[in-house]
């Protein structure tokens, strides 16, 4: 235990001895994952607002006239087995009308002249969320190749064009992630690289007096995880002003964004992120820098 | 107890900076290491506490195998060896009492135990009234004793000294060899590398003269050089 408290103390005092190189890194990582911060509450709150477009995918499927009821029947025993299917309604050619006309009663005279209900009998089929994509399309293909079937109306093409963007926007956040992370990483290594140069001459006394190698490591190491823990909470306190005062100050921009995101929101689960991140970044990175440096 | 079999020590091809050398050192001795300029005796010390390992041969270090020490075992053998370098190798930024301290802070020591251990090794070499001072406010020759300080503070079996009156005048050369035979007398074995005559006529101890990495003489202590 006084051995940590020893190693956080020397940390401590190391960071302040080289202060312009440890305080300027430190503003760097906080930059970096202020950076990851915001992209992080930006895409979350994109994926809750596709979220609610991609739930509902509806499909109807149109009958050729005067198809015989048990072949729709049967395909709507096999429909409702189905797993990705919520829930099917059958409109026949009657109801159908009668919901237009509920719909349009101005449109009335119209369908007077009909002798028979213009509109085909139709299936409607709600899809579950989770099997939203390429499962639903086959499916969906599957019943339109059917010889009863005349057409079909999907709803689905939105929905998976929201979610492609939703994929897209999630990819951009991993990529731009890496990079934030391996920035980080980076300036992390070097400082404690640069660290070790710095106390190369301490080391080697150190050494020659009967330092274990723990002993001049974990100094090195916590260092990095302060770096790390540090930068994080610097990033995590500015997110959270930003988050604050943006809706206030820059409430053009804002009008603009805020059906997509949700200001008056903040989830705790974001500056959690980024302060383990931040600090598994500083450890780990540490770490990788004393084994390339710090060797006999 | 210190054993050398059949050293050797090559950094160049064709080149020994050891060559040969068999030897024993009883615990408790005083030893001058000397021959001139690249004779060898820095190595010959950098081999004892494992800075360097031999290119053949073996040492022993109270029947404990160099080459088969681990170097996560290092910090064992190096806790039992102060080491007194020509230039003091001391930390600029840190004041004298901390200088001295260090080998007792990186044994995790108590506070009250560093300090009293601290005190009682400066007191040996008189530097007490410098202990908050940098080392850089003190004279060379007052450098050298907080080198001999942090060498003696963790109660070491065996003390190197590489050339420690290099940079100091004949009367303070003669104190610090004084302040190495009080050490001796407790006990604690002395090898200490120098090229200067004058000191090893002035204290007859045993002498190890090296030539060209090779061991020339072996001078009993009490004999003529």
């Amino acid at each position: 235990m006084s051995l940590i408290i020893a190693a956080i103390t020397n940390s401590i005092k190391s960071i302040f001895r080289n202060k312009v190189i440890n305080f300027l890194s430190l503003g760097i990582i906080a930059f970096t994952l202020l950076i990851f911060g915001i992209f992080n509450y930006i895409s979350l709150n994109i994926e809750s607002f596709t979220n609610k477009f991609s739930r509902n995918v509806e499909a109807i499927f149109y009958f050729h006239e005067n198809t015989d009821r048990v072949l729709i029947n049967k395909l709507i025993t096999k429909v409702e087995n189905n797993i990705l299917v919520k829930n099917v309604v059958y409109k026949s050619e009657n109801q159908s009308e009668t919901n237009f006309l509920m719909e349009f009663p101005e449109l009335k005279h119209i369908l007077a002249e009909f002798k028979e209900s213009p509109f085909p009998s139709s299936i409607e089929i709600v899809f579950k969320d989770e099997y939203i994509g390429t499962k639903v399309n086959s499916f969906i293909s599957e019943i339109e190749k059917l010889s009863i079937v005349e057409s079909k109306q999907v709803n689905l093409d939105w929905a998976e064009k929201v979610n492609k963007i939703s994929r897209f926007i999630s990819f951009i956040g991993i990529f731009l992630s890496g990079i934030l992370i391996f920035i980080s990483t980076f300036i992390i290594f070097n400082v404690i690289k640069i660290n070790i140069y710095y106390r190369k001459e301490e080391i080697s006394i150190f050494k020659l007096v009967g330092a274990t190698d723990w002993y001049i490591r974990i100094p090195f190491i916590v260092e990095g995880v302060l770096l790390g823990f540090f930068g994080s909470i610097f990033a995590s306190l500015i997110l959270f002003f930003i988050l604050k005062i943006a809706p206030v100050y820059g409430k053009s921009i804002i009008e603009l964004a805020k059906g997509v995101i949700n200001f008056d929101i903040i989830p705790s689960s974001i500056f959690i992120k980024l302060i383990l991140l931040g600090t598994s970044i500083g450890l780990f990175s540490s770490f990788f820098s004393i084994k390339k440096f710090l060797q006999k | 107890m210190i054993e050398f079999y059949h050293v050797f020590k090559q950094y160049v091809k064709n080149q020994y900076a050891i060559s040969d050398i068999s030897l024993s050192i009883e615990k408790g001795e005083f030893i001058f290491l000397t021959g001139a300029s690249g004779a060898g005796k820095s190595t010959f010390l950098k081999l004892i506490y494992k800075d360097e390992l031999p290119s053949k041969g073996q040492i022993l270090i109270d029947s404990t195998n160099l080459n088969l020490l681990q170097d996560k075992k290092l910090y064992q053998l190096r806790r039992n060896i102060g080491i007194v370098f020509q230039d003091f190798k001391l930390l600029t930024n840190r004041t004298i009492y901390e200088n001295v301290a260090i080998p007792l802070v990186v044994r995790n020591e108590k506070k009250s135990i560093i300090n009293k251990m601290v005190i009682n090794a400066l007191t040996l070499v008189g530097l007490t009234h410098r202990r908050n001072y940098l080392p850089s406010h003190v004279s060379g020759g007052e450098q050298q004793r907080v080198a001999i300080a942090r060498a003696i503070v963790g109660n070491p079996k065996i003390i190197i000294a590489d050339e420690p009156t290099g940079n100091l005048d004949t009367e303070l050369s003669i104190n610090i060899i004084k302040i190495f035979e009080r050490i001796n007398a407790n006990g604690i074995t002395i090898l200490i590398a120098t090229h200067d005559n004058n000191l090893l006529k002035l204290f007859p101890r045993r002498v190890l003269r090296l030539d060209k990495g090779m061991l020339i003489s072996d001078r009993p202590s009490g004999g003529s050089s």
